[in-house]
């Protein structure tokens, strides 16, 4: 993105601001007319009208250089000379066919995407693959707005590729407009495409420390925490959830074809909490998200079951990472008063 | 800095390759510090290169330039000209591998790559030199391509061979732009070669000067012949009329001394069938040119002057062709002038008084002219004079005194001046013709291949009537010279191609290098006339033959012809590798299944399985539906496919 056109990213702030001048107007039309002719995909083979060439810097001084030999040959009436610029003239259109082949077929496709919290680089795991058996894609070049790769894709061979891209707002984040270029063979030549990936990164809302509301107070009065008792004075058994540990199962009991059992021990006793939406009365609906989020994070860490109560939607009480996970998911995903992310 | 706009290290080496490389032909031509500037540039970067050394500050850098800029001034007391010009240019690369860090700086250095390479054309288009310059501009695409390599992909010999190719698809493009290409003259003044180093003819003639080329075994020029080659005692090549003597020296007169009426060429009549041959000089610095007298040329810039000689306006800097027509039997100019006679008559009269009164003696025996010519030949053929690369050097004014009388030793150039001398002493019109005698024959491309070593100063007499006559004092002392060329005449005489010691020539006496010498030499001439040789008057010629007429619009239409020819195959061939794999025959089917699928707005999700796409299909189309059943047959038989891999 270093010279015309400008690569996607850029324009994305762009687009937020009013198109005020004619050069912006120009810009945001390129970007429509990209999104057209480039929709979004998962996976992304690079075809003839994807890709676009231009001569490089190295390019112009190349041919600013035969100009100069041209002069010579004319000047000095020297055949060779004539011979050598036309040569190098030659290899230059040449070198356009090969430039352009290098990036032609190359497969782009979105493995991965890290979820994250807002404001942190979300890993994007994309794998560039090449179709032929017989030359590779290389020196190819992924740019995004704060990251690049270099890499080789080896023929008929693929590599996957780590992106760490910052993400905006709670919700989905959709990765701007990647750019792929390369220079290879000869660096006189620069040829590129733009790839939108179909490749959503989950951003989970921020979490901020909350005063506990009442009801989580009351909870914890009633059930608190069994004092002195060692880890392993088993307190007894209650039926089996989805995400015990295998250890904590009575093999025994479930030998005896009797129910899964698990476990309980006496210290520290694992309590339930409901992370209600409604417990809070102040507030905007984001600070809510944020306050449920890092009590998710504080029961998670230690180790207890929680359930999740949101206007209109429930998990179940559960514990492990799993459940983080999904409760965070719906947090992240939660559609309040139309201020979801994009 | 952003990844992969440094220097790969690979790169490094062959930018420093390439750059000893295009320097080696320059070295003839450059002080011999430029070389350690290169050795030290390279050192110091190479030490960086292993974190040795720290870079060179800015002001470092900037106080080197400006040092070597100040040295090739010292070395040169100009920087105008094409030497200093190379010099700095070399420096100028040298020095900029100090601060090449990043790839552009790669990029200048492989430019100024180019274009030295360029100038070395300018001082030789030779055979051996085109085929150096091809290997420099291999290595100095190799180096492109390594600098576009991943840092740490490693080098392979994919790398000079995708260089090879890449540079080979570009050969046909090149040939055609070369032949279609219009030849327009200079566009401005170079700055010209210093001319040191050519070894050659000079326009005046002292006793030593024409002997030195003995010495040498470099090409002067070829002569292509159309018909058969006249015998070896019949080529006398002319090059320069020398008919002043003054300060001890013979030279030539110039044009402005010249009265207005003795200006213009007196065209003589000629007979008959002419010689035809084409004649491709090497580059002299000289404005002259050689013919068999009488010579005439139609090739455009060949001046024929007063005296029936060939010369050129500006001096050659470069191989220069022209074709000529010669009738050995034309008798160049029967009447003479008072003011011609005068001029060719007149020797000093105060020195050299034993020939004066020798001559004076001669004449009054024979007073015919012709036969007073034969006595002073007989003189030379009689008495013990002897001709040899290595005379012993005799002391001005009175050189006719002491080379008739005392020392009798000397080259053509002694036998000239004497003989000259004594003729205008008898009153007889006479002056000294410089060029070359002889040549090697090449009876493969029917060629005479004439060296520094044939160079050979004679006599012209004037007799009324028969006009200006050939008589060659040398060839009355030693008959050889004239028959069987130098080395023959010379018998083993260790001054002979003493300049020229590592000279395929003198290896010619092994049946096996001479043949392929001779072969080598048809290649260098056509390569010479053909290549090297091509001006507008052949490409007009040529593109005449071709098309008939010239028509831009033909132009055009042959020279995108040929891209096309090279480049659309070359797309299909690049893109031909980039197939993706074949499917196979039921993959093809379910595939169109599902296109057709598609047209119904029941497209296959991301990732989705063939099986639950059917089943996706059968809860939403009816049992009776077409593509129903043909995508059960499509998914089973994908599914007994898979099975049976």
């Amino acid at each position: 993105m270093r010279w015309w056109p400008c690569c996607g990213a850029r324009s994305m702030s762009f687009r937020a601001s009013a198109a005020t001048s004619l050069r912006d107007l120009a810009r945001e039309r390129y970007q429509r007319w990209l999104s057209r002719r480039l929709p979004p995909a998962r996976t992304i083979t690079l075809e003839q009208r994807r890709l676009f060439i231009f001569p490089s810097r190295n390019g112009f001084l190349f041919m600013f250089t035969l100009l100069l030999m041209l002069l010579m040959a004319i000047n000095y009436q020297n055949n060779l000379a004539y011979g050598l610029t036309f040569w190098l003239s030659m290899l230059f259109v040449v070198a356009i066919h090969f430039t352009h082949a290098n990036l032609m077929k190359l497969v782009i496709t979105g493995v991965r995407a890290e979820s994250v919290y807002p404001g942190q680089h979300a890993e994007f795991l994309l794998r560039l693959s090449c179709q032929s058996s017989r030359s590779g894609h290389y020196s190819v070049r992924l740019l995004w707005p704060d990251c690049e790769a270099l890499v080789d894709v080896p023929a008929d061979g693929s590599v996957e590729v780590a992106l760490h891209v910052k993400v905006g707002k709670r919700g989905w984040f959709k990765p701007p407009r990647l750019r792929i270029e390369s220079l290879y063979p000869l660096g006189l030549l620069r040829c590129w495409s733009f790839a939108q990936l179909d490749l959503p990164a989950l951003v989970w809302p921020q979490p901020v420390p909350s005063e506990r509301p009442s009801s989580i107070d009351e909870e914890e009065g009633a059930q608190g925490f069994s004092d002195e008792t060692g880890i392993d004075d088993l307190a007894g058994f209650r039926d089996y959830r989805l995400g015990d540990p295998p250890r904590l199962i009575d093999w025994r009991s479930y030998a005896r074809a009797q129910p899964l059992q698990t476990k309980l021990f006496s210290a520290p006793v694992r309590e339930d909490h409901w992370l209600n939406w409604s417990d809070f009365s102040s507030g905007t609906d984001e600070q809510k998200l944020s306050w449920l989020c890092w009590l998710a994070l504080q029961y998670h860490g230690r180790g207890e079951d929680f359930g999740l109560r949101l206007p209109g939607a429930e998990i179940p009480l559960g514990g492990g990472d799993r459940q983080l996970e999904l409760v965070l998911r719906a947090l992240a995903l939660h559609e309040s008063s139309g201020n979801a992310g994009e | 800095m952003i990844t992969g706009d440094q220097l790969p290290r690979r790169a490094l080496t062959w930018l420093i390759a390439c750059q000893f490389a295009v320097i080696v032909p320059h070295l003839v031509r450059v002080p011999l510090w430029v070389v350690a500037v290169y050795l030290g540039a390279s050192l110091w970067r190479l030490q960086m290169h292993r974190q040795r050394a720290e870079m060179p500050s800015r002001w470092l850098r900037l106080a080197l330039g400006i040092t070597a800029s100040i040295a090739v001034l010292a070395s040169y007391r100009t920087l105008i000209g094409l030497e200093p010009m190379i010099a700095l240019l070399l420096v100028a690369s040298a020095l900029k591998l100090l601060e090449a860090i990043r790839d552009r700086d790669g990029y200048v250095i492989v430019c100024l790559g180019f274009f030295i390479s360029v100038t070395h054309f300018v001082f030789s288009q030779s055979l051996p030199m085109t085929l150096y310059a091809l290997a420099c501009t291999l290595l100095l695409v190799t180096a492109m391509i390594a600098l576009n390599q991943r840092p740490g992909a490693t080098f392979t010999r994919h790398e000079p061979l995708l260089a090879l190719k890449m540079l080979g698809l570009a050969v046909p493009m090149m040939v055609v732009l070369f032949f279609l290409f219009p030849r327009i003259g200079p566009l401005w003044s170079v700055p010209s070669k210093s001319g040191a180093g050519i070894t050659g003819m000079s326009d005046f003639l002292k006793p030593g000067a024409v002997s030195k080329l003995g010495r040498s075994a470099e090409v002067a020029f070829r002569a292509g012949f159309d018909g058969p080659i006249p015998a070896m005692p019949a080529l006398y090549w002319r090059g320069l009329v020398l008919s002043q003597f003054e300060d001890e020296a013979w030279r030539t007169l110039g044009w402005r001394e010249l009265p207005a009426s003795e200006r213009t060429l007196v065209r003589p009549e000629t007979t008959g069938d002419p010689l035809r041959y084409r004649i491709v000089m090497d580059p002299t610095q000289q404005r002259w040119l050689y013919g068999l007298a009488y010579a005439e040329s139609e090739t455009a810039g060949v001046l024929e002057a007063w005296d029936f000689r060939l010369g050129v306006l500006n001096p050659l800097e470069s191989q220069f062709g022209y074709d000529v027509r010669s009738w050995t039997g034309a008798t160049m100019q029967p009447q003479l002038s008072a003011w011609r006679r005068d001029v060719e008559t007149s020797f000093p009269e105060n020195i050299n008084p034993r020939s004066a009164t020798w001559v004076t003696a001669l004449r009054s025996r024979h007073p015919d002219d012709k036969s007073l010519v034969a006595a002073l030949l007989d003189h030379f053929r009689e008495q013990p004079f002897f001709y040899t690369l290595e005379p012993p050097p005799i002391t001005q004014p009175d050189f006719v005194d002491r080379f008739v009388f005392d020392t009798r030793r000397g080259f053509c150039e002694h036998y000239a001046y004497s003989f000259v001398a004594l003729a205008r002493m008898a009153g007889i019109p006479a002056r000294i013709v410089a060029g070359y005698q002889g040549g090697e024959i090449n009876p493969l491309n029917n060629t005479v291949v004439v060296r520094q070593f044939d160079a050979h100063a004679w006599a012209e007499v004037w007799y009324a009537g028969d006009g200006w006559v050939r008589v060659d004092p040398t060839a009355a002392v030693s008959p050889d010279r004239v028959e069987l060329g130098l080395e023959a005449a010379l018998a083993g005489e260790a001054g002979f191609l003493a300049d020229s010691p590592i000279s395929v020539y003198r290896l010619r006496g092994i049946s096996a290098i001479n043949w392929l010498r001779l072969r080598y030499d048809v290649l260098a001439f056509r390569w010479q006339s053909f290549v090297v040789g091509f001006d507008s008057t052949r490409q007009i010629d040529l593109l005449q033959d071709w098309f008939g007429e010239i028509k831009v619009s033909w132009f055009v239409a042959v020279m995108l012809g040929s891209w096309a020819i090279v480049l659309i195959p070359l797309t299909f061939w690049l893109n031909r590798q980039r197939v993706a794999p074949l499917f196979l025959p039921e993959e093809k089917r379910f595939v169109a299944v599902t296109n057709r699928l598609q047209t119904l707005g029941l497209s296959r999700a991301f990732g989705e399985s063939p099986l639950a796409l059917l089943e996706r299909v059968r809860a939403q189309l009816p049992g009776d539906h077409p593509l129903r059943g043909d995508l059960e047959a499509a998914v089973g038989d994908l599914y007994n496919r898979r099975k049976a891999d």
